[in-house]
């Protein structure tokens, strides 16, 4: 993520910290796109989807003081709150979906789906991510697709997979350090210890 | 804990949230106290975060900003003043369930844990107003239990003839409170001034407004330049206060 981005979220955190309304619609503006795709990539329905960006803005107004500029970036913490409460509900109705996830390859049909229009910035660190992603070995990549987008622990990777455990956790732990290797110099300053 | 290969693959679980199991205590108690592991812990969530972008952004529906935008005020407020006595208990049982909860990687756990960071920061303001609160409070009640406490008689005056007050003050700790009643709301930019008179000449003693029922208790700031209180007397003045009295005088003493 370009520092550019990052800080300009950052400053939008401290005037929500402030409670200034507009800002919380502005952070809104920035993200909602990306954060209600990854809702959606994980619980499969649009209004689930909905749900679970609402419930992390009002998060966001509530905890923005919460925010730690040291422990990652803004976007981050938004894909992360996202994330835990979409996996929070998958987890929810496990029992009944646990034979019939999708793959995780595909994109899941979106109803509405369109691209959100990004500025050049956004555009040139999505393809350092995705050029990143691409690079990994297919068998590390999956395991981390199915980590990050199901909640999958080591056991269940290992089981839906029929891989040994070990080898999971190897590919989990690589695939991330590869990760962090190829986009660390484009993280902003404070988000790695260089 | 061993910065090895094992350590790695416990960072990479928290950075995804996964399950960590009986290794979970042992990894809060080291990343608590390790700013190496904290680091590779930011670097590894922004790794997996860039998983993101291979995910299609779809376009939210036009009225959830507002839906959202519009519930904001529903959302609790961070600080609201409570009631001391039960701050302290709050902020205890949060920090215990704080406690309790380290090292738990749960997803639902950790985001319950983020909102309790959150709440406890707010009592952490709120019990930070109690403690001044209380502080105040020791302070009058030093002044007013001091075996040396005088108790002055203030009359309404100009203005305000029906306005009542007392002044104790106590010539050892210097300090002075005011309990004055039937005082005006005034209006907004000014305030109420104390004046002790000491040789003759007033020094200000500290503003105060009145409640809504014309009540006001008040302690005076420190008045360590005064030898001997002669007399006390309150004006009205612009918010803030003035070096010497310009207003009218509204309460008016003599010293018994």
């Amino acid at each position: 993520m370009s520092s550019d981005i990052a800080k300009a979220d950052r400053a939008l955190i401290s005037r929500i910290e402030e409670r200034d309304a507009d800002a919380l619609g502005l952070l809104y503006d920035r993200h909602a796109g990306r954060l209600l795709g990854l809702a959606h990539r994980i619980v499969g329905e649009t209004g689930e989807a909905e749900e679970v960006l609402q419930e992390v803005f009002l998060w966001v107004w509530r905890s923005a003081s919460g925010f730690d500029a040291g422990r990652g970036t803004v976007l981050g913490w938004l894909l992360m709150a996202t994330r835990s409460r979409a996996i929070d509900r998958l987890r929810a109705r496990r029992p009944a979906l646990r034979a019939g996830l999708r793959a995780v390859e595909t994109v899941p049909d979106a109803p509405s789906a369109q691209d959100v229009e990004a500025d050049s910035a956004t555009r040139q660190w999505e393809n350092v991510c995705r050029s990143a992603i691409a690079q990994l070995p297919d068998e590390q990549r999956r395991a981390l697709e199915l980590a990050y987008f199901e909640g999958l622990t080591h056991q269940e990777i290992s089981e839906k997979t029929a891989t040994p455990l070990g080898t999971v956790k190897t590919r989990v732990r690589l695939g991330l350090m590869k990760l962090r290797d190829s986009v660390r110099p484009y993280l902003p300053p404070g988000t790695h210890g260089t | 804990m061993a910065h090895n290969e094992r350590f790695e693959e416990l960072v990479a679980l928290r950075a995804l949230g996964l399950p960590m199991g009986a290794d979970g205590a042992e990894f809060a108690r080291h990343l608590a106290g390790c700013p190496e592991c904290e680091r590779l812990l930011a670097e590894l969530r922004e790794a997996a975060a860039t998983l993101s972008t291979t995910v299609v952004p779809l376009a939210p529906p036009p009225d959830l900003r507002r839906r959202i935008l519009g519930s904001l005020t529903e959302a609790p407020r961070a600080v609201a003043r409570p009631r001391p006595s039960i701050v302290p208990w709050m902020l205890a049982a949060a920090a215990a369930l704080l406690v309790v909860i380290v090292g738990l990687d749960d997803a639902r756990l950790r985001r319950q844990r983020e909102e309790l960071r959150s709440r406890t920061d707010d009592l952490s303001a709120r019990l930070a107003s109690a403690k001044q609160d209380l502080a105040r409070q020791d302070l009058r009640a030093r002044v007013l239990e001091s075996d040396d406490v005088r108790l002055l008689f203030l009359g309404g005056k100009g203005p305000q003839p029906d306005a009542r007050g007392k002044v104790f003050w106590s010539p050892k700790a210097k300090r002075g409170v005011l309990l004055a009643g039937n005082l005006a709301v005034l209006p907004s930019g000014k305030q109420y001034e104390l004046w002790v008179f000491a040789k003759g000449k007033p020094v200000p003693a500290g503003v105060f407004d009145a409640d809504s029922s014309g009540r006001a208790v008040f302690e005076s700031r420190d008045l360590s330049a005064v030898d001997r209180a002669e007399n006390f007397a309150v004006t009205v003045e612009p918010a803030g206060g003035v070096p010497a009295p310009t207003g009218p005088i509204v309460l008016v003493g003599t010293p018994s």
